[in-house]
């Protein structure tokens, strides 16, 4: 039945040298869904395949309700096939000289079940991923959205303690990775595995999952519910990652807990909200969201004038750069209109809340 | 449920040392053998491996032979004029079929690769029908067309001759396909900064393949070398020695010079392996000739009125590699006679008779050869067919330890002519009591050395094709390593396990240099009766059991295609020709 997962300081040094997993530690509970997201080659895979067996970690533990599983310095490796976990490879490998029904059947052959306990099994597996039409075709004459769904079954259909998911919707086409982005939570949530989930879409991670993973160069940056990845960022690399595309020099003057002031380049000064404690005077950067400047807006903290450099529209959506507190700050609104034209004097407001502040990176 | 990792740890350290082992005995132990021979005095036969005296007596003598000085000669003109012939013929058929529009490229194409699957003996044999001196069918026709014109096929210009032509297709494979994994935009640029396409074929083109036309030329330079069918046939007449003659004839003196033989054949051992450590090389460096995994629409040229011509020059080729011999070894198996007056007596049907067929299968030692050959060909399949997938699994897919010296241990063989692996077994085994020399095994045995590395290649690209993801899910889904060969990985690579046994079927069938020295009157096989009826001086007999083999190839190789319902694997294709 579905476990807890539990990851700690999880190291992976291949023959090249740097490390593709660089300290990673997190814990999934029963039922949930954790996505880990980043740009490409940043070690997601390789975390994956760490948890699965099918790579032998250099350090660290990784165990399932307690249950250790590898764990190099103590010599613990259980191979992949004993780990019980399920898994959703990214090329599906769903297997060619098999029909689907034999794909699925596959895994309980060695499970020591009954024919007719066997039979139900798949025939719930197939009915979960509405496959059931399909069960006797070859895997070959199926789309890509099938075949997904026939890996999906296959993986779910002995109950894992564990299901992982390769960027499973990465080959397919847009239109369809939309639709079977929902249907796959609706059908994790349903059988109530744990899961975890790999993905460089951050759409995908914002819709399946309970809570979010981010990595960067083997390290994992944050871990939080989307909410909080969104509204709380906390660095410079999550908050550009999730789409801050304004990054402005400044320095910090005050602070009080989480929140402070900030003097700009042309001497004004912002409040914002800026995670860990850094000294004051120490060179920060300020980070905004394209969503999170509001033009006209007036009156409250963190009202200035700024000047319309050029605009880009786009249809449902125009976004602004404006010349601003010394620098360039990118500002989207809504609409099939734009209101301001290029050149123009703007009023702009950043809600101190969603004004974040980081130590600069030496 | 922790499994601790020293049993399996310890399971693929048996494992390896398991494969490390039976290479050893297939490879490294023979080597050793010819090496220890070539350095000795002693008959193995005679006087046993007790008193043994080491020396480099054996290579000062045959060093200061005149004869294997003249044998080294000949091999070298004989493969150097082979192999010119070859890259003339075979690029430029690679260019015609590849690069322009010649009417009917795709049956040139695949005609012009049939001479890979003529056994060298055959088309000796074929050869020396149509152009000995004297009585030559080619001959023949001249006299009766009162022209004064001879051919000589038995000179070393005839070996050459049938050398060039029998392997052209080897050069033709690996310049097609560098030609076609070519980016056509690298020719469009030099036309667009004003090179003709001329000017563009020679400084752009042709340096680009270069690889590609040197490993082809290597490789073909490297076959023609350990070939033993071809010189005996047409050089043997005249007497021009060559190597691998020489290092025959050594063994079948009274008493027989194993020890010289041997040194011989270590001469020829490392000039072999010295061209593959270059031809590897030189592979190595092709990288920036073909995209991986791209696809290009190759560029054509319009020959215009030009098409015409080249047409006719391919026809030309077929003509004489495919239909002149197949003619001759038909006019030859079928007629009473082979002396033919003039030309009207070549079609007077009255001659033509199952005479000789009959006359082939009256003596039991024909049947009796074919059923040896068959057995071997089993026996090599099945054992070769299994060892190559263990070293080509546990190396391609696996993390066993030792598994680059297993790599590199199988590859050995490419480097041994099929002759010297004779040799070297008849040292590493005829001394020693318990019989194995003179069994069949001894021949199944040797083969499935000498074909390993092409079987491992086979192999090896149809594990490659298998994602790796479909034997992980396996292993996910609670398998263990041999449960997810049987059920995912064979079931997968199963035209690929086929084309690499039939592949090892046919090369035994060919396989002449290394049987010469392993075959004992109780396991004569076919491709060793056949060059006794030659050189008995039968040749309608010759001829007539030269198209039984011929049909017999043709049979299984067709069974093949059908069985994997695909043209057998291309690198299948390019390993026919290395036996013989
Ligand atoms: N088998 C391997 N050998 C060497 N390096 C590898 C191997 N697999 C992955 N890497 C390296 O590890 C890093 C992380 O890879 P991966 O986990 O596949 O990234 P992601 O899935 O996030 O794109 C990359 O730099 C990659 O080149
Ligand atoms: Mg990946």
């Amino acid at each position: 039945m579905s476990a807890e997962l539990a990851i700690r300081d999880l190291e992976k040094v291949f023959s090249t040298g740097k490390p593709a997993v660089d300290g990673v530690s997190f814990t999934i509970a029963k039922g949930e869904i954790v996505v880990l997201l980043g740009p490409s080659g940043c070690g997601k895979t390789t975390t994956l395949r760490c948890v699965a067996g099918l790579e032998h970690p250099t350090a660290g533990e990784i165990s399932l309700d307690g249950d250790l599983v590898s764990a190099p310095a103590k010599g613990i490796l259980t191979p992949p096939r004993a780990r019980n976990i399920g898994m959703v490879f990214q090329s599906y490998a769903v297997w060619p000289h098999m029909t689907v029904r034999q794909n699925v059947t596959y895994p309980l052959r060695t499970r020591g079940m009954t024919r007719a306990a066997m039979t139900a099994a798949v025939a719930e597996a197939l009915d979960l991923v509405d496959l059931a039409a399909y069960a006797d075709r070859p895997v070959t004459q199926l789309s890509g959205g099938q075949m997904q769904r026939v890996a999906l079954a296959r993986s779910m259909v002995y109950a894992p303690r564990l299901l992982l998911l390769d960027e499973p919707l990465s080959n397919l086409d847009a239109q369809l990775r939309l639709r079977l982005r929902d249907d796959l939570r609706r059908i994790i949530k349903r059988t109530g595995l744990t899961a975890l989930y790999v993905t460089h879409d951050q759409q995908e991670a914002v819709v399946l999952g309970d809570r979010i993973g981010v990595m960067q160069d083997g390290k994992l940056r944050q871990m939080a519910t989307p909410a909080d990845l969104y509204n709380r960022p906390a660095d410079q690399f999550v908050a550009e990652f999730t789409g801050a595309a304004s990054m402005l020099p400044c320095r910090l003057v005050r602070r009080e807990g989480e929140f402070g002031s900030v003097e700009m380049a042309d001497g004004r000064r912002v409040e914002a909200w800026m995670p860990g404690a850094p000294a004051i005077g120490a060179a920060m950067v300020l980070a905004i969201r394209p969503e999170n400047a509001l033009l006209g807006a007036a009156g409250g903290p963190n009202c200035f004038t700024a000047r319309v450099t050029s605009l880009r529209y786009q249809g449902t959506q125009t976004i602004y750069e404006l010349d601003a507190l010394g620098g360039r700050i990118e500002a989207l609104e809504l609409g099939t209109a734009a209101r301001h034209a290029e050149g123009a004097e703007v009023s702009l407001t950043l809600p101190p809340a969603l004004t974040w502040a980081y130590a600069s990176l030496p | 449920m922790s499994i601790a990792t020293t049993s399996p740890r310890l399971f693929s350290r048996a494992w390896s040392a398991l494969l490390l082992v039976i290479l050893a005995f297939l490879i490294i132990y023979p080597t050793g053998m010819l090496l220890l021979g070539a350095l000795t005095d002693a008959n193995p036969v005679i006087d046993g491996f007790a008193n043994m005296q080491l020396s480099l007596g054996n290579f000062a003598t045959v060093l200061a032979n005149p004869t294997v000085h003249a044998a080294l000669g000949n091999s070298l003109l004989a493969c150097t004029g082979g192999t010119l012939l070859a890259v003339v013929i075979g690029l430029f058929f690679a260019w015609i079929v590849v690069r322009t529009d010649t009417p009917m490229r795709g049956f040139i194409a695949a005609t012009g690769m049939l001479p890979l699957f003529v056994p060298p003996l055959v088309a000796g044999v074929a050869w020396a029908i149509l152009g000995s001196p004297k009585t030559g069918l080619l001959n023949t026709v001249l006299a009766s067309m009162g022209i004064g014109f001879r051919f000589n096929l038995y000179s070393l210009s005839g070996i050459i001759f049938v050398f060039g032509m029998y392997y052209a297709p080897y050069v033709y494979m690996f310049t097609a396909s560098a030609l076609r994994n070519m980016d056509p935009s690298l020719e469009e640029a030099a036309e667009i900064s004003g090179a003709s396409a001329f000017r563009t074929m020679f400084t752009i083109t042709f340096p680009l393949i270069l690889p590609a036309i040197v490993s082809g030329m290597l490789l073909s330079f490297i076959v023609m070398l350990g070939i033993y069918g071809v010189p005996a046939t047409l050089g043997a007449p005249a007497n021009i020695p060559v190597l691998t003659t020489y290092i025959f004839q050594l063994t079948s003196w009274s008493p027989p010079r194993y020890g010289t033989a041997a040194s011989v054949a270590m001469i020829l051992m490392v000039v072999t392996g010295a061209l593959v450590v270059i031809q590897q090389k030189v592979l190595s460096g092709r990288s920036y000739v073909t995209v991986a995994g791209k696809a290009f629409r190759p560029r054509t040229l319009r020959l215009g009125p030009w098409r015409w011509f080249t047409f006719a020059l391919a026809v030309i080729y077929l003509f004489v590699v495919v239909l002149l011999p197949t003619a001759a070894l038909l006019i030859g198996a079928f007629r009473k006679f082979l002396f033919i007056r003039n030309l009207e007596a070549l079609f007077d049907a009255k001659q033509y008779s199952w005479l000789h067929f009959d006359r082939l299968f009256s003596n039991p030692a024909t049947i009796d050869s074919i059923v040896n050959t068959m057995e071997v060909g089993v026996a090599t399949a099945l054992i070769g067919g299994v060892l190559a997938f263990a070293v080509g699994y546990t190396v391609a897919r696996t993390q066993a330890p030792w598994r680059r010296a297993i790599d590199v241990i199988a590859t050995v063989p490419v480097a041994i002519p099929g002759l010297v692996i004779g040799v070297a077994y008849l040292w590493a085994w005829i001394g020693l009591p318990g019989g194995f020399y003179g069994t069949i095994w001894i021949l199944a045995l040797a083969f499935v050395a000498r074909f390993l590395p092409d079987t491992v290649k086979v192999l090896t690209s149809s594990l490659m094709q298998i994602h790796r993801e479909l034997e992980e899910a396996a292993w996910l889904c609670g398998r263990g390593t041999l449960s997810t060969i049987a059920t995912i990985t064979l079931p997968l690579a199963r035209p690929g396990v086929i084309a690499a046994m039939t592949l090892l079927f046919v090369l035994s069938i060919r396989e002449l240099g290394s049987s010469l020295f392993l075959y004992s009157s109780q396991t004569m096989v076919m491709a060793v009766h056949l060059l006794g009826y030659y050189e008995g001086g039968n040749f309608s007999v010759t001829a007539a059991f030269s198209l039984v083999q011929m049909v017999l190839l043709a049979v299984l190789i067709g069974l093949t295609n059908l069985a994997t319902r695909s043209s057998a694997p291309s690198d299948a294709v390019g390993s026919v020709g290395r036996a013989g």
